[in-house]
């Protein structure tokens, strides 16, 4: 018997599908010819892909003054992307890790998607130092190894450094995490194959069975890795967030830092999440697996998050004021009413004011409203980190040296190039591997299934009894 | 037993209890400095430390009834009775308010006119470090709390008594648990400022907010799990299992490493930015308070983390009134750091004897030495312990007599079968 579940609660998997169905609505689309929306966005992502390839070369041989940084504000959209895609990186694993943890359930419907999502945001944002060192062919200089390279060694005392440890080590537990949940759905995708593809989805599933002491081996793998992912959910974007809070630059050296960039992280990534999950239910025709509940549950996220951002925003603010301290006061001036206001506009409207909406359930329950939300969020994540980075930078202790800067074409064919990079490993993915957590939605069908839980599993209890009695 | 009895057995021990804090306090004042700086220090410390185990009761209880949690539903009057604890609380800060406007204390070197005209930086605060503020803030904000404390608790004995199957009741309590969320999160930070960061008014952190409301959390998550406990040992709540203990001990596990993250966030930027104005508050700490510095670490991580790590021992009754002890302590420790030193170097400056760790005093060695152990500031004495347990006592005594009033168990709520049943581990 399964535990007993709340009348209040709505289903999370609607249609009255059976564990058949299942299979074959999210397995299917694996099996298919992509449709013209698919051909038509990978062409689109493809293309931005290969000119993000163009526009590394150009950097790698022109050097990195085919970009606008000066001697004033030597960060600026490189950081600002780097930082941007790192927290989009964040949804997949808060999904499965701590959700995991707090038995949510609605977590089965977007987990993968999300997960696969926070892999390749992470690659994204791997680029941004890779490329900003210029000579792309010493990256494995940031490895502390005996070298002979005298006294050329990695500086352990920077925050740049646990960075690379940081999300190379989330890159890692992320993407097995990911892999161990895919094992048995490229398993069920392998039964359901003949020939090549059988022997290929055999190889990938390492030979899975679906027998008791897989499954119990599998629950206690997925477990040990929420646990081990849940602090690196927090340390990645905290680590992060030290690359400027160590510092003691006015605007940067602030103690609120860690768990602001670790909300604002997963703030992000939950508008990705929906950006993708949007368009991808509509066009793999899953509704009624990534339902209206879950898009609410995720906008409710939102909310929460955009809201302790905000939160933060004004603790920053207030005790800049606090601090009586006069070159923090004019970071934050500067910040609001500087060179760069519109930026701070553009922050604060898309990130703290315009969530609000969702206060409201027909908002959160609205597709439209949520796609065109979650791009504002999107692009209020990324004012935030250039407010953090360029604006701040702008206007230093030295107003001789004060500047402006504004992004090549380099440097925006980057960024753009690497949403190509994103878009291209998304759309590829959802052709490889079923997008719904096949066996994990399975597991919750007794006691989220619309035939079971809300008010239409009493309509068809009640049906059935009628019929009974005929 | 779904309805909780107060016995006079337990009345006459709580009141002895509460006049062991009375006898405590009388004793302070008598023994204390002209300025009675350790019985105000220990009265505001421990109205801080229980007022803020309310808010944060009703807190958690909004966050978990806006995230459809359905397994505290069995424990969720404790953290409702705990909430209305805002209302003495308001009346606790009325004294230290009192005592501001009539300068019974010295507890804030701003409230202190001749200080701040001499003093720039406190100039620049003045305009939110003020007597003024600190009244409406405190009363306001507190007040807006226990309002929200006092509408919930009504709805929810509304829903024991006329429940529908519409749930109509719950829909209320929801609105006004989600209401709540952002209300606490924007109004706590103020008064955490005001309350306690402004103790040391030159100094300033951005993140102390939320590091103080960490601190508030994992105390009330302790206090919590013993009253749980108690109620079991008495016969009460025989429903509420070891799942229930489970999950309340990984909440107590989580936020001590949550605490520990803020509290290692906040120390080591300070540290590495190594900005003068932001680490004498460490530097203070860690040179006069030690004992209470390194302390505060093993009580509230090194403890919690290897004692709960563990499945099992979140889910033996021992060990978890153990631990919660511990937890309860050591946030009352670590709140106790953050106030004493503050207002012990503002006690000096007023009395004149100039405070320790000036750079520029030139304290002699012997002198230096003379002056490292102040009672009751420099460690929690005896006389702390035993104020610290009149205000427990009041705490329990005003949760007791509320408890008594309602169903333990509330019988209409639409979570009740699902807490329940509610099961963990094995899986």
């Amino acid at each position: 018997m399964s535990a007993p579940v709340s009348a209040i609660r709505d289903p999370l998997i609607e249609g009255g599908k059976t564990y058949h169905d299942i299979t074959e609505d999210i397995c299917s689309p694996t099996e298919k010819t992509p449709n013209l929306a698919w051909i038509i966005a990978f062409i689109i992502s493809a293309s931005a892909l290969a000119f993000y390839v163009f526009c590394v070369a150009w950097t790698v041989w022109q050097g990195i003054g085919s970009w606008n940084l000066n001697r004033t504000i030597n960060w600026g959209w490189d950081i600002t992307n780097f930082v941007w895609w790192v927290g989009i990186g964040h949804a997949g694993t808060l999904i499965s890790a701590i959700l995991l943890l707090f038995r949510q359930k609605w977590r089965t419907g977007v987990n993968r998607a999300a997960e696969a999502m926070t892999i390749f945001a992470v690659m994204c944002a791997g680029q941004f130092p890779l490329i900003h060192m210029g000579r792309l062919w010493l990256a494995f200089f940031i490895f502390p190894y005996p070298n002979t390279r005298g006294p050329l060694w990695v500086n352990f005392n920077s925050p740049l450094l646990w960075d690379v440890f940081a999300i190379s080590t989330y890159f890692t537990v992320s993407l097995l995490f990911w892999y161990t949940g895919l094992v048995p759905d490229l398993a069920t995708v392998r039964d359901r194959a003949r020939g090549l593809r059988k022997k290929i989805y055999n190889f990938v599933s390492f030979g899975w069975t679906g027998a008791a002491k897989h499954w119990q081996r599998w629950e206690s793998l997925s477990l040990v890795l929420a646990g081990l992912a849940t602090p690196l959910v927090l340390s990645v974007h905290t680590i992060v967030s030290f690359d400027f809070a160590t510092s003691v630059i006015p605007g940067w050296h602030t103690t609120i830092f860690p768990p602001y960039f670790v909300a604002g992280a997963i703030f992000s990534g939950f508008a990705m999440v929906q950006t993708l999950m949007v368009i991808t239910r509509k066009v793999l025709n899953l509704q009624e697996y990534i339902t209206l509940e879950h898009i609410e549950s995720m906008n409710k996220v939102i909310l929460l998050t955009g809201t302790m951002v905000g939160v933060a925003y004004l603790t920053e603010l207030f005790i800049a004021w606090y601090s009586g301290y006069i070159y923090e006061q004019f970071a934050f001036y500067n910040r609001v009413l500087g060179p760069y206001y519109w930026s701070y506009i553009g922050m604060m409207s898309c990130n703290v004011l315009s969530p609000q909406i969702f206060w409201f359930r027909k908002m959160r329950r609205s597709i439209f409203v949520t796609f065109i939300m979650s791009i504002f969020v999107n692009i209020g994540m990324w004012f935030e980190r250039f407010v953090i980075i360029s604006s701040t930078l702008a206007r230093d202790y030295l107003p001789t040296s004060w500047s402006y800067y504004t992004p090549t074409w380099v440097e925006i064919g980057l960024f753009i190039g690497t949403l190509g990079l994103f878009f291209t490993l998304y759309l590829v993915f959802t052709r490889l591997a079923p997008v719904v957590a096949v066996a994990e939605v399975k597991s919750i069908l007794k006691t989220a299934g619309d035939q079971y839980v809300g008010n239409g599993a009493q309509a068809q209890a009640g049906t059935v009894e009628q019929k009974e009695v005929h | 037993m779904n309805q909780f009895a107060f016995e006079s057995k337990q009345k006459i021990f709580l009141l002895g209890a509460m006049g062991l804090g009375v006898v405590c306090m009388v004793l302070t004042f008598l023994v204390d400095d002209p300025l009675h700086t350790r019985f105000w220090s220990n009265f505001l410390h421990n109205s801080v430390f229980f007022t803020g185990i309310a808010f944060v009761s009703l807190f958690v209880l909004a966050a978990f009834t806006t995230a459809y949690s359905g397994w505290h539903t069995l424990v969720k009057r404790i953290w409702e009775t705990y909430s209305l604890f805002l209302i003495p609380g308001l009346i606790l800060m009325g004294v230290i308010i009192l005592g501001i406007w009539g300068h019974f204390h010295h507890l804030y070197h701003w409230a202190d006119p001749a200080a701040v005209a001499e003093d720039e930086i406190l100039q620049g605060k003045s305009a939110f470090l003020n007597k003024n503020w600190y009244t409406i803030g405190t009363v306001v904000i507190l007040g807006i709390w226990a309002y929200f404390a006092w509408r919930m608790h009504r709805i929810s004995v509304q829903e024991d008594l006329q429940g529908t199957s519409d749930f109509s009741h719950h829909r209320r309590y929801r609105y006004w648990s989600a209401a709540f969320l952002p209300v606490g999160a924007f109004t706590s930070a103020a008064l955490i400022w005001q309350w306690v960061m402004s103790i040391d008014a030159h100094w300033y952190s951005t993140l102390f907010a939320w590091y103080a409301t960490a601190s508030w959390f994992v105390a009330a998550m302790a206090l919590t799990i013993l009253t749980v406990i108690f109620l079991k040992a008495l016969g009460y709540m025989e429903e509420v299992s070891t799942n229930h203990l489970h999950d309340l001990g990984k909440y107590a596990f989580a936020f001590s490493i949550f605490w520990t993250y803020l509290w290692f966030s906040q120390y080591m930027l300070i540290w590495y930015g190594n900005v003068g104005e932001e680490t004498i508050y460490f530097r203070e700490r860690l040179d006069h308070y030690p004992t209470m510095f390194y302390g505060n670490l093993i009580l509230n991580f090194v403890a919690p983390f290897f004692i709960l790590m563990r499945n099992d021992t979140k889910r033996k009754f021992g060990t978890m009134v153990l631990t919660s002890i511990i937890l309860l302590l050591g946030h009352w420790w670590d709140f106790f750091l953050m106030i004493k030193p503050g207002v012990y170097h503002t006690a000096q400056e007023v009395l004149g004897h100039g405070a320790h760790g000036g750079g520029e005093t030139g304290h002699d060695a012997a002198g230096h030495a003379a002056s490292t152990f102040h009672a009751g500031f420099t460690m929690p004495g005896l006389l702390e312990l035993g104020t610290f347990i009149g205000f427990l006592a009041l705490f329990l005594y005003f949760v007791f007599n509320r408890l008594e009033k309602v169903s333990l168990i509330p019988p209409n709520d639409p979570y009740l079968a699902e807490s329940k049943h509610h099961t963990v581990w094995p899986y």
